[in-house]
């Protein structure tokens, strides 16, 4: 029987492609002012990928971008729903980043620049407080 | 033309958009120390994939088995969005088989 690696090609590409997305967009954001900058960026190369997918007669490259571009065209959409985070106070606010120090400045503001889920479960329900 | 990795692609994300409830229901249910199996269970996957001689079958599977792994990662932090109030806590967890052992060792967060 022959062994077909092209899922393993796949698997891969999808694993390391949404580790660095999922790494990627939450230093990005903490570090940018805009989001509008990174968002272009990272759907260009998105679309770059996709192109190159679609142009290379090589099916594992192909697959491999074609998962590669996807997940970088979320990622792009990623950053307006990281900064949802942040205005939530679901992931940590950088008071250094201008963008972010507006946010935090606001009335009533709910942004905090502690990064709550850095930390291991205690198995008990905790509340927010328990970190204030 | 080549369509075959853009609607992989496509196909990847739909997956992966399952991985979400996946580890908001196995967090619930089980608790994250469940992460070994989550996570064996999707190396299994992939490898079965390495079986399947369809590619479109085999990439699927392949990316099903590495939703599981991801999702393996995931579970730590989720378990500690629960008990912030951010989703709903389950205290009355199934607990899953070795879990003094499953204890002893640092659970993946990427």
């Amino acid at each position: 029987m022959e062994i077909n690696a092209l899922g393993l090609t796949a698997a891969l590409a999808a694993f390391l492609s949404i580790w660095f997305g999922h790494v990627a967009v939450r230093k990005i954001e903490f570090a940018s002012p805009t989001i509008w900058i990174p968002t272009i960026i990272f759907a260009a190369l998105g679309l770059a990928a996709e192109y190159w997918s679609l142009i290379t007669d090589n099916l594992s490259l192909s697959t491999a971008l074609g998962i590669l571009g996807i997940t970088l065209l979320f990622d792009a959409f990623e950053f307006t729903r990281q900064q949802k985070r942040i205005i939530k106070g679901h992931a940590p606010a950088n008071p250094n980043n201008p963008r972010h120090a507006r946010i935090l400045a606001e009335p009533n503001s709910h942004a905090t620049t502690i990064d709550l889920l850095k930390r291991e479960p205690r198995e008990t329900q905790t509340g927010i407080q328990a970190h204030k | 033309m080549n369509y075959f990795g853009i609607l992989v692609g496509i196909a990847t994300l739909l997956i992966i958009g399952l991985g979400f409830p996946l580890v908001i229901r196995g967090e619930r249910t089980f608790g994250y120390l469940c992460w070994p199996y989550m996570m064996g269970l999707g190396i299994l996957i992939i490898l079965a994939s390495l079986f399947i001689q369809n590619n479109w079958l085999c990439v699927i599977v392949a990316v099903i088995g590495a939703t599981f792994v991801w999702g393996s990662t995931e579970l730590k932090e989720q378990a500690v969005r629960a008990e912030l109030g951010w989703f709903p806590f389950n205290a009355d967890k199934v607990k899953v088989p070795f879990t003094e052992i499953i204890k002893k060792w640092k659970a993946p967060h990427l």
